[in-house]
């Protein structure tokens, strides 16, 4: 797993930070990316995240207004990813499509 | 392949025409997976979060529990019903309502072993699955609804594809009007603050007098809580009164109430059952008020134990299932969770 630091960018004023996760297949990350995406961010503005899949690689970005409000994201993320990660281990590997 | 006039079934053959769908359900203290296969129930594995007296459930350490226990309970019903995921038609899970952190751990679960083990995944309202639950178990028709538990207080009834809200309380749940009065007298919430209370109430004798409040077809709990919390550090300190007064008083008046909610409805439904869900209904006291109630009215009075008044994943089976074989489909991007959910915002696409 890669991460960047959580930078404010000069254009924006906001605070970046992206994610990187690994899976051993394209399927993988497709079907982490789908458990992961269907709840919003409980709060209402101030921070946004995108969720995306390039190869068998699960990609976020979150950008934020505050370092408080991105830690929170970022850490309840990690503990979801977690969780998604384990399943997949005790219940897959993912059906034959 | 052409069939012989008269269909005859091997049991694998019949067994595989079954739907079977798997349950996930963990919107407050209780972590639940069941697995339904057309009306029965194959296993209900449970776990419940239970804090020191005085305290009541966060979300996010409730969320912690289900996330440490979850995973263990879903191999658990997989094994005591003798499944394998292949055997699965449907996953369901609770949508809401809810408290945020544990939906969403129970919600992420349910999402990974649908994709998985490629199944059709159905979110569930909550209080839904206790109807249907209720309505299974106890084979009521169509019965006048009392949902009582920790998070609602409603008298439902069904009419053109809703179960529509008769009455409801406008603050406080029962249940939790109970719970935090347990949590002032410090009694233990294990196996549940209101089970404890029950069973204090029995050995009571005096009655405190409680403000009574009704009103319409509505209750409101959270003015005798501030009222009972008030009395309780008075009495018991003088000893005008034990404990178990005033647990017996707090039972006596918020079910008459309830009582009385229940029965208006169904004059105005003219319904001749009603059928008691949630984790307050398997209270025998409330069921023995309700009981005399129904008898009067020559109605009929159907309520369930523990094992599935009390949250529990069969009941978000049984409500997937219903759901599932009336033909409802979701997306995958719309399985996102809500704290809120009213009980009428479902179209009950299954009933008549």
């Amino acid at each position: 797993m890669a991460a960047t630091d959580g930078d404010r960018n000069a254009e924006t004023g906001q605070l970046e930070f992206s994610l990187e996760v690994p899976f051993p297949s394209v399927r993988e990350a497709t079907v982490a990316l789908r458990s992961l995406a269907p709840d919003g961010e409980p709060r209402r503005g101030g921070i946004s995240k995108q969720l995306a899949v390039t190869g068998s690689t699960l990609s976020v970005r979150w950008s934020a207004d505050e370092a408080r409000i991105l830690r929170v994201s970022v850490s309840s993320f990690l503990d979801h990813l977690a969780l998604v990660a384990e399943t997949m281990e005790m219940f897959g590997p993912p059906v034959a499509q | 392949m052409q069939r012989p006039a008269k269909w005859i079934f091997s049991e694998s053959e019949k067994l595989a025409a079954m739907t079977v769908v798997i349950g996930f359900e963990g919107s407050a203290n209780k972590i639940g997976i069941g697995i339904i296969r057309d009306g029965e129930v194959l296993s209900n594995p449970r776990r419940t979060y239970i804090t020191p007296p005085g305290q009541g459930f966060m979300p996010s350490d409730t969320a912690r529990h289900h996330r440490a226990v979850i995973l263990t309970v879903l191999k658990e019903a997989l094994e005591q019903a003798g499944l394998k995921p292949a055997d699965i038609d449907c996953v369901a899970y609770t949508k809401g309502p809810g408290m945020g952190a544990p939906l969403v751990t129970v919600a992420l679960v349910a999402r990974t072993v649908a994709q998985l083990w490629g199944k059709p995944l159905l979110g569930v309202n909550h209080c839904i699955g206790h109807i249907e639950m209720g309505r299974l178990i106890t084979q009521a028709d169509n019965p006048t609804v009392l949902y009582v538990s920790g998070g609602n207080t409603q008298v439902i009834s069904y009419s053109e594809r809703r179960y529509r809200i008769f009455g409801e309380t406008i603050d406080i749940a029962v249940g939790n009007c109970l719970d935090r009065f347990a949590r002032v007298i410090k009694i233990s919430n294990d196996p549940s603050p209101g089970y404890n209370i029950e069973q204090m109430a029995k050995k009571g004798s005096q009655y405190v007098e409680l403000p009574y409040t009704v009103k319409g077809m509505d209750v409101s709990f959270s003015g005798i809580l501030s009222y009972i919390e008030e009395a309780s550090h008075k009495m018991l300190s003088s000893g005008q009164c034990a404990a178990e007064d005033l647990c017996f008083s707090l039972q006596e008046t918020v079910f008459s109430m309830l009582v009385e909610i229940t029965e208006r409805a169904m004059a105005h439904c003219g319904s001749k059952e009603v059928l008691i869900v949630g984790g307050v209904g398997c209270n025998l006291r409330l069921q023995e008020m309700m009981g005399v109630m129904c008898k009067e009215r020559g109605a009929k009075l159907f309520a369930t134990d523990e094992r599935f008044c009390i949250d529990n994943g069969a009941m978000i089976a049984q409500a997937g299932w219903e759901m599932f074989r009336s033909g409802q489909v979701m997306e995958l991007e719309d399985s996102w969770i809500t704290q809120r959910y009213r009980t009428d915002e479902v179209e009950v696409t299954w009933r008549n």
